[in-house]
């Protein structure tokens, strides 16, 4: 049987802490992983489990999600019945100027019609910001099973855990959440990380918008808290690969863990029964010279290799030519990277080109960004 | 519903490929995988539609499950059209009579009536079994000009092996006099391509014709250009330049595959001005290990390479473990090629396993000792070529 659960994405909520990637798009369109971005984890774990019905929140700088998305053919999304939608902020006939979305609740209240339309029985919300490889279904079954009137997707987190932002963190008893408080790091009262994943029933969510208007709250974590201790809130320990894209170093870091961590790397691309789906750009194999040499990295197709490549992800149609030296980098989509060159730690947007000759080079701690477009 | 088109293309994918041995048991040729992710199907298909030709029937006959599954409603070549677009044409029982395609032009012969719901002004014939990139428009550029009845493309091919061609003899405006199959004592190297566009009415005119003649082997090379000819028609020649391949044998598939590496490449596969579309799969980037070593190589998405890869061509999900040797070879889709296996000069079919310390074919076999292993085999003994 099918679930019967709808699906809510939150793109642009956390763009100010990834100032350099969101420079011309949203959160849910950063480039991840050689070929995917960031919605794509989201759009698949709910495609996964077979839930076609999805929305996805998006303040500013929507264009490139929009494009990506298109009519949404490379999720099996473009169907009669359900699909694939982008809401961003509107104006009525009653507010002269459309107002952003500053937070969960906000949004949701503004799309209050469309959520009064959802037929399915249950909601999966989820921010874009936390790149995993879940199985929905089986934390909906688990919701079922409980009885719980909210299942928030955990994590423990590691002592040493510190955030750019103040994110939801949580105590439980048996899975029983007892406690809420935002906090920017290691928190003993609350060790428990929100993944930003919620279930819910659809009419429990609707319950939840009339409150925040009622008491006129907007955060959701302050109203979780206002009711957990009455309601069944519940967990769901997640224990697999979880990338928390931030922060930009954040980012940076996530990007090499997949190169140094086989099982990471494998538990959030290769899995056979929930593959990523991401668009389709018809892009020819990639093409390795006479004098390649290429080590530990990951790559997209369309690449043209005639240098040398360690330790980086290179997205579809990077060039690297002969004498180069990439290292530890990340090279977006287009990137050339001429005659001789070297690059260390560096992050490059799109099509930036850098010329024969130059070195560039960022620290681990401290990586380097190229703007889109950039030449050097 | 009233759907005029000024062309549209038949492309005949009906072809067992016998040369291709195994690699044709279970696939029809057109089906058969080439440069790592694509089959040699999305060679015509993507010509068409970078020629704006948006209507394709494509004849399928021999084993037309993979194809069939593989073409599905032509969305990947954005052949899905409200009108027009792809639609693939099997063999059918009639009313009065049913048969299989007995031939090239028996097999349009059969689906005149599909050509005639789009009421085109002219019909491109093309076959499922070659490389190469071309814009039919300029050919049809030429047809119109010359208000010919048939034009037929052609490409130089070294004289000593034109007699394996049909040759066209032509004179200085490019009309054909002469059209000569597969002659012992070629007259030049003009060879045609097996693609011909014809004037409609002509088309379905000599059609019937063919079929009425009972002696007729119902072929577009051995009867119905000739006779044409004989009849008078006007046939031109259009010379096409760029690389073009008939890759109905394993020497020359293998060959093919290769001339797509190298530093300067015969063919330039991700020339994005003419892109070739292919169905993709949502497989994960390729990974390199860190003692992987990847030279002259085509390597598509979904691979694991933690071995060594040299001049060869490598399909979606492969997995080259440590120490194992890949070289002059293709290798198709999700292939494993375990620890210290080597792999010389060969072509590993789809879904196959190479045993840990294997030696597969003979390094630097030449073209025609290429070992190939059949679909989803295991091989834990030394193998090699079998031609």
């Amino acid at each position: 049987m099918a679930i019967s659960a709808a699906g809510i994405i939150f793109s642009s909520l956390n763009d100010n802490t990834l100032s350099r990637l969101t420079g011309d798009r949203t959160v849910a369109a950063i480039p991840f992983a050689c070929r995917y971005r960031l919605v794509d984890f989201c759009l698949s774990n709910l495609v996964n489990a077979d839930i076609s019905n999805i929305n996805i929140v998006a303040n500013y700088n929507y264009r490139s999600l929009i494009d990506h998305i298109g009519s949404g053919k490379d999720w099996d999304l473009a169907r009669r019945e359900s699909s694939v939608n982008v809401i961003s902020p509107f104006s009525t006939a009653t507010t002269a100027s459309a107002k952003m979305f500053s937070s969960h609740m906000e949004a949701l209240c503004a799309m209050k019609q469309y959520i009064n339309e959802i037929k399915e029985d249950f909601v999966v919300l989820m921010d874009s910001d936390n790149v995993l490889n879940i199985d929905i279904a089986d934390v909906i079954a688990q919701h079922q099973k409980t009885g719980a009137e909210i299942t928030i997707v955990t994590q423990k987190a590691p002592s040493d855990y510190s955030a750019k932002r103040p994110r939801m963190m949580l105590s439980s008893v048996a899975g029983k959440i007892t406690d809420i408080s935002l906090s920017s790091s290691y928190n003993e009262k609350n060790p428990e990380l929100s993944l930003y994943i919620f279930v819910m029933a659809t009419t429990y969510l609707k319950r939840l918008i009339e409150e925040s208007e009622g008491y006129n709250l907007n955060s959701l974590t302050a109203i979780l808290l206002k009711n957990c201790k009455r309601a069944n809130y519940r967990t769901y320990n997640y224990t697999g690969f979880v990338a928390p894209v931030s922060s930009f170093l954040d980012y940076y870091r996530c990007s090499m863990q997949l190169l140094e961590d086989p099982k990471a790397r494998e538990s959030l691309l290769w899995k056979k029964e929930s593959p990523i789906f991401t668009r389709v750009h018809n892009s020819a194999p990639t093409t390795y010279k006479e004098g390649a040499v290429t080590e530990n990295s990951m790559l997209a197709d369309e690449c043209n290799i005639e240098g040398t490549v360690i330790n980086s992800v290179l997205f579809r149609g990077v060039t690297v030519a002969k004498g180069a030296v990439v290292k530890n980098s990340i090279l977006f989509h287009g990137t050339y990277v001429g005659k001789n060159a070297t690059l260390n730690c560096i992050v490059t947007d799109k099509d930036v080109h850098v010329s024969d000759g130059v070195n560039l080079s960022g620290n681990h701690n401290m990586p380097f960004y190229v703007q889109k477009c950039r030449k050097i | 519903m009233y759907c005029k088109k000024e062309c549209i293309a038949m492309l005949l994918a009906g072809g067992q490929g016998s040369r291709l041995y195994d690699l044709t048991k279970q696939t029809a040729k057109p089906a058969v995988t080439f440069g790592g992710k694509y089959k040699i199907i999305d060679f015509p298909l993507s010509n068409c539609i970078n020629s704006g030709i948006d209507t394709v029937g494509v004849l399928t006959q021999y084993q037309p499950l993979a194809l069939n599954e593989y073409i599905g409603n032509g969305a990947p070549w954005d052949l899905d059209r409200q009108r027009g677009g792809l639609s693939v044409l099997p063999p059918y029982k009639g009313y009065k009579n049913s048969d299989w395609y007995k031939g090239t032009a028996n097999a349009i012969y059969q689906n005149i009536t599909f050509i005639k719901q789009f009421n085109p002004d002219y019909v491109l014939i093309l076959s499922g079994d070659h490389i190469y990139r071309m814009d039919y428009s300029k050919m049809l550029a030429q047809h119109k000009a010359t208000g010919a009845a048939c034009t037929v493309a052609t490409i130089t091919v070294p004289m000593e092996e034109a007699s394996r061609f049909g040759i066209c003899n032509t004179n200085k405006d490019n009309s054909i006099y002469e059209f000569e199959e597969k002659p012992k004592v070629p007259k030049n190297n003009q060879a045609s391509m097996g693609i011909y566009i014809f004037t409609t009415k002509t088309l379905i005119e000599y059609l019937e014709i063919d079929e009425a003649d009972e002696t007729s082997e119902n072929d577009f090379g051995k009867n119905v250009i000739p006779n044409l000819l004989r009849n008078g028609e006007k046939l031109y020649a259009y010379n096409f330049e760029g690389y073009w391949k008939d890759v109905g044998t394993i020497s020359s598939l293998w060959e093919s595959n290769m001339d797509l590496i190298g530093n300067d490449p015969k063919l330039n596969i991700s020339d994005r001005n003419f892109r070739i579309f292919s169905r993709n799969m949502a497989r994960a980037p390729q990974f390199v290990g860190a003692h992987a070593v990847i030279k002259d190589s085509l390597v598509s998405e979904g691979c694991k390479i933690y071995g060594r890869v040299e001049r060869s061509v490598l399909s979606g999900g492969v997995v080259i473990e440590e120490g194992a040797t890949v070289k002059d070879s293709i290798i198709m889709e999700d292939v494993v090629i375990k620890k210290d296996a080597c792999v010389f000069s060969s072509i590993i079919d789809s879904d196959s396993v190479i045993k840990e310390g294997i030696t597969v074919g003979e390094e630097n076999a030449d073209k025609n000792n290429i070992t190939v292993i059949a679909k989803s085999t295991t091989v834990d003994k030394n193998a090699a070529s079998a031609n």
